[in-house]
């Protein structure tokens, strides 16, 4: 099919819901049924960022997202690894086992863990919710982080191996380096899916833990079109964050390309 | 490498650490629905299977989850079929993945602004001079909810299914073509067998995911019929301590539900794999 048709589709399907999003947010709350057009405004962010509450659950959220991407990567790059480099009798089995956490019920999971957590002093804390939310991340980071070193071969990594290098040496200078889209991927995935989960951390934070989605869900019975619009805007804010940081933290990689340094 | 030869199965520790919490999650969910007031007992299941308002669930949930997981498929593979070569470069693949930056029920959110009654289609459908625009959230029959699903899930599915159209040689069409086949056995012959293991994999991802989420359905639903997820979270709030029980028994019979249709996705990849593999030797 042509090139147009597919703009077309992917421009209605995808860039105007967001285009339409980010309108909003900067224009009163539309009436065009009484024939009114478009008037620009930028309250609607001044009502939102004046909120404390915001800035709080903003924090928290940041927290508790950079937590659970940390978790990920220890426990993706790790499994992901395992797997690429071991064949062993029932590893479809073991991929089949460590895919299913996404295939269960979160809600279940949470309401289950919930007594537990509490016995343990983790009900009503951050550290309990970011271990609810490594449920729905860490199988995808386990599932990039496996295409990522399978497309890396395994020979790339009996070649340090042979040549005396320690496992983090090799991590760091062969394994990260070459692994950048895999990372960026598990960073997006991650925080989004953070960000998304309303019920568990309400179950596990037991309302103490305010996250952005506990304030997003009240804010929709009070604030008006224009301000719910700016606060969904603000949500794609801190996965972009987030992908600053760890971009940040991939050029301290040996063998990355550094923007200040002049190459010849 | 052999697997026993040095430490590096410590690797594995993590993931099992990991799964000890949803493992131990489930398990206490079945156990707690057993229970009532301290004593062991099935009536959380015998109330259950007597209650209207959770069987009408099940249905309503069935329905949805269903609606939007094939839908969501179906549009996924016209549109990775239809544009893999321009989904080949950063800008394109960018833009149809932008959904995914955003929570679901911010999404859900979005689908508000543009579709209820008094949203900007509904807006400029009366300034156009109609009347009696249509209910499509937060009404009766899931629509809003299957809407936000399907606008959500289409960029997850085109993510799942484009490595499978980047890996298929161009070599196997023309073989197809020499042969005097059409387009349909192109697909058939050529995309079919790489694309039904992901297809099987994607759709239980979108289907568990769709049946058991909590957020959309509570921002785009009504109260009846509800989904099992609204269902449940309400009872596990409830104000009686007894429908505590049934939250957990009602999560308890949708994830072996899953499971079973997970165990049967997988039994029937493994005997294709392995009729491939007979095949082949």
């Amino acid at each position: 099919m042509k090139k147009s048709t597919f703009s077309l589709f992917a421009l209605i399907l995808f860039l105007f819901p967001v285009f339409m999003l980010v309108l909003q947010s900067v224009s009163e709350t539309w009436r065009f049924q009484s024939g009114e057009g478009i008037q620009f405004q930028l309250d609607s962010f001044d009502v939102l960022l004046s909120d404390p509450n915001l800035w709080e659950a903003t924090g928290w959220s940041f927290l508790i997202g950079t937590v659970v991407l940390l978790i990920n990567l220890v426990i993706g790059l790790g499994t992901g690894k395992a797997l690429t480099l071991y064949s062993f009798r029932g590893k479809s089995l073991v991929e089949a086992i460590l895919l299913a956490p996404i295939l269960i019920p979160v809600l279940a999971i949470a309401m289950g863990l919930h007594l537990f957590m509490i016995r343990v002093g983790l009900a009503d804390t951050w550290l309990g919710v970011v271990l609810i939310h490594l449920v729905p991340t860490v199988p995808y980071s386990i599932k990039i982080f496996h295409n990522a070193y399978r497309q890396l071969g395994v020979s790339m990594m009996e070649q340090p191996l042979t040549l005396g290098s320690s496992p983090l040496y090799q991590l760091f200078t062969i394994e990260l380096p070459l692994m950048k889209p895999a990372i960026r991927s598990v960073t997006f995935l991650t925080i989004v899916i953070s960000l998304s989960q309303y019920a568990i951390t309400a179950i596990i934070g037991g309302g103490n833990v305010i996250t952005l989605p506990m304030i997003f869900f009240p804010f929709l019975d009070t604030a008006n079109a224009a301000i719910m619009a700016a606060f969904s805007i603000w949500f794609s804010f801190l996965p972009f964050g987030m992908y600053v940081l760890v971009e940040g933290a991939l050029l301290l990689l040996p063998y990355s390309k550094k923007p200040w340094r002049i190459s010849q | 490498m052999k697997w026993s030869s040095n430490k590096s199965w410590l690797l594995f520790l993590p993931a099992v650490l990991f799964l000890i919490l949803p493992l131990y999650g489930l398990a206490a969910a079945i156990s707690q629905s057993f229970q009532q007031q301290g004593e062991w007992t099935l009536s959380a299941y015998q109330q259950l299977f007597q209650s209207d308002r959770f069987l009408s669930a099940v249905g309503f949930s069935l329905e949805v989850a269903f609606l939007s997981s094939l839908l969501s498929l179906l549009i996924g593979l016209l549109f990775t079929r239809s544009f893999y070569p321009y989904l080949a470069s950063h800008t394109p693949r960018l833009i149809v993945w932008m959904p995914m930056l955003f929570p679901h029920f911010v999404w859900g959110y979005m689908v508000i602004l543009l579709l209820s009654e008094t949203g900007v289609l509904a807006q400029v459908f009366t300034l156009l001079g109609g009347d009696d625009f249509p209910t499509l959230t937060q009404d009766s029959r899931g629509i809003g909810i299957i809407l936000t699903y399907v606008w959500k899930e289409v960029p997850f599915v085109i993510l799942m299914l484009l490595p499978v159209y980047a890996t298929i040689k161009p070599e196997y069409y023309d073989l197809v073509k020499t042969l005097g086949g059409g387009a349909w056995s192109q697909f058939k012959q050529v995309e079919w067998p790489h694309l039904l293991p992901v297809m099987i994999e994607t759709f239980l991802i979108v289907f568990a995911f769709t049946i058991s989420a909590y957020e959309v359905p509570a921002l785009l639903g009504t109260t009846f019929p509800e989904m099992l997820s609204v269902l449940s979270y309400n009872w596990f709030y409830g104000s009686s301590w007894d429908d505590r029980s049934l939250a957990f028994a009602a999560m308890v019979l949708l994830s072996l539900f899953i499971l079973i249709l997970t165990f049967i996705g997988y039994i029937y990849m493994n005997k294709k794999r392995f009729r491939m593999m007979k095949g082949k030797s």
